[in-house]
């Protein structure tokens, strides 16, 4: 849940276009998501589970940090 | 539009629909047969694949299970909420020591109106979360 200045960034949107312009109703099937949930984490509304996390870096064969990113702007962490 | 914001436009349509079809017996049968004509309506919540998925549990992804349950704590809450001011108001307006002699129909009545709020209030949440705001 987002707190303050906490904040998980995701490069779906990014990852979609550098493998082959992939639709987001192509990602939602193979990770087992409804399209409107890959909409919800595009814009940020919404921070996935750490199991559809791992879902969709492997749909994109990246890690998971090249899919998610963690800021915090006030914490040290 | 998403599976649960399809399901909580139906049920609030449904539940607009029963409230007007209570007030239009109210006005012919008075309070307890309008309560029997109507309950049923309540019903037609199930009717719609989208709902029928709500009420069976399956085909659901993590964000609508999240955007389900959130709803039917928000629902259960508020009824809890409305029981306990019911509760309350009844104390002081009678006297906590008083006696309530009331018809049978109005536990039907209560049970109604408990069930539109609870309906009423998971749709309006469901809306409300599917349209924005963080899930997680």
């Amino acid at each position: 849940m987002p707190r303050g200045n906490l904040e998980i960034k995701n490069h779906i949107r990014r990852l979609r276009f550098e493998h082959g312009e992939m639709t987001q109703d192509q990602l939602a099937k193979q990770a087992g998501v409804t399209r409107h949930t890959i909409m919800a984490l595009e814009a940020g509304k919404y921070f996935p589970s750490l199991l559809l996390a791992f879902r969709i870096a492997r749909v994109f064969r990246v890690t998971l940090e090249q899919v998610f990113e963690y800021n915090s702007a006030d914490l040290n962490l | 539009m998403s599976n649960p914001e399809k399901w909580a436009w139906w049920t609030l349509g449904v539940v607009v629909m029963t409230i007007a079809a209570y007030a239009a017996f109210f006005a012919f049968v008075g309070y307890g047969p309008a309560i029997n004509s109507v309950f049923a309506l309540l019903a037609l919540t199930a009717l719609p694949a989208s709902s029928r998925r709500h009420f069976l549990g399956r085909a659901f992804d993590e964000r609508e299970l999240q955007i389900a349950n959130k709803a039917d704590r928000a629902g259960f809450g508020a009824f809890l909420l409305g029981f306990i001011a019911l509760y309350v108001a009844a104390g002081f307006i009678k006297g906590w020591d008083a006696n309530l002699t009331v018809p049978v129909w109005s536990l039907g009545e209560v049970v109604f109106w408990a069930w539109i709020l609870i309906l009423s209030v998971q749709a309006i949440t469901t809306i409300v979360l599917c349209r924005g705001g963080s899930h997680a």
